[in-house]
């Protein structure tokens, strides 16, 4: 549940490969965000014994898909990810977008199968964890159990202050309380909460927004006269957080 | 909005009702059970046969596919509220949460065998103590605990309720709570004076109440309900207006009134409240009366026991339909006839069985600890507790009792058993408190505050001068 340290900007001149999908949750730069949270390292290893660390994920591959039985649940460590449900006229719905260090595929827990689909945006390094393994170590480890409630309750709260937001407020409104969700996501990251690459297209953010690519590039282009974003193509930078605080209505 | 105790002369008629009322709650102030159960819980038994009841459990429970209705308490608080007589802990330890919820999931397992994990649970309701003294992920996982040892709903006409505290909670677990299931919110306002709050160690501002109440309709839980209290500290006609004024703004769906009974030498921390800052009797019969005016004023029906709903809530429609009921979460639709209550000191009440749980920490941890049900107290209903109960609950839910169907149901003839009852009902009725037909009795709109009064004649358990003040009920009104 990882992305592996890097080593930047050292001269001897050996890069490390930034997918190393084989770091161990102990040396994980993430394993604050991801399960392991206040775990003792015995723990630590003990949980990273039943997590099954795969190849990356290819760009627009599936991790699962909607209907498909529930067996784990993923923790991103590079890369992003977006879910998203098929409507009954065939259309697309995207759900939720997920970033390092957070969990995919807690959907199923209910039904046992997948209610929605996970695709790559980008190429992505993805931690699988066995549930019933996860379940069975839950109940020898309190803190891993508590901890895994704690992202199921951050995952139900997100999915509810979306449902909310997408019924009352306006396109502004929209855009805004998406650019700072990822800005707040980025940060518990310990990355720039003011400069980052969107990694999902426009056309996926006005389908997961409920509005059309124009209303979308208009809201940017809004907000960058109204000096609170710079935008260039998909790099983004919040010139102005309060602003765009102040534009999301959430003070 | 008009106030009710100042006579402007267009309320001549309303001020005049007013005074009768007040000249009526004076008569009729005495000490009386809130009858959320008939027997009421002082008559429970600790020599109760637990076996037996296992026994009628294990019998009926494997058929049993009637609703359930669940009920789990939290009893924790982080600050103390100094008028507060429920059964809590107040405490900000670490730690407490964890050591409660691992008693009551192994509750909940023993339970949910015995009273049967198949019935569809229509209702639930959690309160405490302050439930939010749990944090989200703890919420999260009792939530998760309960659906995976009962048959939880995600129908629209599920009644899934949590008492919130203001003051612990904000948005993103308004957002959970919706998330997980509840579909209803009760919030403890008491009192919106800033002098009210500080004497009973409860602030908390209008403008974060309604910032929540926002956050509420925005997450569109079905229903919204406050309670308030009279009778503290510092309250007085002008305070009581002011704080009407604000609820009545923020509008929502049911309010439930509660007098403040001082009682200082049982419940310790109710020593904090000086008794001279308390509003004389005969101001809180007024405060009293204040509330009921202005509710009803502002569109609010009195449903009974000092309960306020507005006419398009169901609470209103079910009355009419004959489909309330009252337990020991206050009125609510009848959609199960059984309840179980999980956690420390909660009442169940199962068939013709009321039990109570061990009501100190310690005790219910030390059973459950032994692998047994935490039962400390219980009571199975006879033939006449049974009649006596459809008579008091139906006078309550209802507002009226149809004579001839307690004849039919029971196999009674009702006019020769109550006859000494039907006797004393009759200066109430002279008072205009209810109406004696041939085969019914009506409590009038204005014997709605007079409930209790009448439902205690029929209740077998109460000393025959029932309006000695001995019992440790609260007043009346």
């Amino acid at each position: 549940m990882t992305i592996p340290i890097i080593n930047t900007g050292d001269s001897s001149g050996l890069v490390a490969c930034t997918h190393d999908y084989q770091v161990r949750c102990g040396n994980c730069r993430l394993n604050s965000l991801c399960l392991p949270l206040a775990l003792e390292s015995e723990d630590i290893e003990q949980l990273d014994s039943i997590i099954q660390r795969s190849k990356p994920l290819q760009k627009s591959n599936h991790l699962y898909r909607e209907g498909d039985a529930f067996q784990s649940v993923f923790a991103v460590r590079s890369g992003t990810l977006k879910a998203y449900k098929t409507t009954d006229d065939g259309r697309e719905q995207v759900t939720g977008f997920y970033f390092p260090g957070e969990i995919v595929g807690m959907d199923g827990i209910s039904n046992n199968t997948h209610a929605s689909s996970a695709k790559a945006l980008e190429t992505s390094a993805l931690c699988e964890i066995p549930f019933t393994s996860l379940e069975r170590l839950s109940t020898l480890m309190p803190s891993l159990q508590r901890h895994f409630f704690q992202l199921m309750s951050r995952e139900i709260t997100a999915d509810q202050q979306l449902i909310t937001l997408l019924s009352k407020n306006s396109a502004d409104e929209r855009v805004a309380a998406l650019l700072l969700s990822i800005s707040t996501r980025n940060s518990r990251r310990k990355l720039s909460a003011t400069h980052f690459r969107l990694p999902m297209s426009r056309v996926d953010i006005g389908n997961y927004l409920g509005l059309t690519v124009e209303t979308v590039s208009r809201v940017f282009s809004r907000m960058q006269k109204m000096d609170v974003l710079r935008v260039d193509n998909k790099e983004i930078e919040i010139l102005d957080i309060e602003g765009l605080r102040g534009v999301a209505e959430i003070g | 909005m008009p106030n009710p105790v100042t006579t402007a002369p267009n309320a001549a008629a309303a001020s005049q009702n007013t005074l009768n009322q007040l000249a009526l709650a004076e008569k009729y102030a005495c000490q009386g059970p809130r009858y959320t159960s008939y027997p009421t819980a002082p008559h429970f038994r600790d020599d109760f046969n637990v076996q037996q009841y296992i026994d009628w459990q294990m019998q009926v429970s494997s058929q049993e596919s009637a609703p359930l209705s669940l009920y789990v308490h939290i009893p924790f608080c982080r600050d103390i509220c100094y008028y507060c007589a429920c059964n809590k802990i107040v405490t900000r330890k670490k730690g407490v949460a964890r050591e409660y919820l691992n008693r009551l999931f192994h509750e909940i397992e023993i339970q949910s065998r015995l009273v049967g994990s198949h019935r569809p649970i229509t209702q639930m309701h959690w309160g405490g103590g302050t439930p939010t003294f749990l944090d989200n992920a703890e919420i999260t996982e009792l939530m998760h605990t309960l659906a995976s040892h009962f048959r939880l709903l995600d129908k629209g006409y599920r009644e899934y309720s949590i008492e919130l505290d203001p003051r612990t909670v904000d948005a993103a677990t308004i957002a959970l709570l919706k998330g997980i299931g509840f579909n209803r919110i009760s919030l403890g306002i008491q009192d919106f004076d800033p002098l009210v709050q500080k004497s009973i160690n409860r602030t908390q501002s209008l403008s974060s109440v309604s910032k929540l109440v926002e956050s509420i309709r925005a997450h569109e839980f079905r229903s919204l309900s406050f309670d308030l209290i009279y009778g503290l500290p510092h309250q007085d006609r002008h305070t009581m207006a002011e704080t009407l004024r604000k609820v009545v703004q923020l509008k929502p769906d049911r309010i439930a009134c509660y007098n403040y009974a001082h009682l200082p030498e049982r419940f310790s921390s109710q020593r904090a409240i000086d008794r001279l800052t308390l509003p004389e009797p005969h101001e809180k019969l007024l405060l009293h009366q204040i509330i009921s005016d202005t509710l009803q004023d502002a569109g609010y029906q009195h449903i009974g026991m000092d309960h306020f709903v507005l006419p398009q809530d169901e609470l209103a429609m079910a009355q009419a339909e004959g489909r309330l009921q009252r337990n020991f979460q206050g009125y609510s639709l009848q959609m199960a006839d059984d309840l179980l209550g999980l956690g420390v000191s909660s009442i169940s009440q199962l068939g013709d069985f009321y039990l109570q749980n061990e009501r100190h920490l310690d005790d219910y941890y030390l059973r459950l600890d032994r692998g047994e049900l935490p039962l400390a107290k219980g009571c199975r209903m006879n033939q006449d507790d049974r009649l006596r109960k459809h008579i008091i609950m139906s006078l309550i839910c209802e507002l009226q009792l149809d004579t001839t169907e307690c004849n039919d149901q029971f196999g009674v003839d009702f006019n020769s058993l109550f006859s000494q009852q039907l006797l004393a009902l009759l200066p109430m009725e002279r008072d205009g408190i209810v109406k004696i037909h041939p085969h019914r009795i009506v409590v009038t709109d204005n014997g709605r505050p007079f409930l209790r009064n009448i439902c205690m004649l029929f209740d077998a358990y109460l000393p025959k001068a029932a309006s000695e003040a001995q019992t440790g009920y609260s007043k009346t009104v």
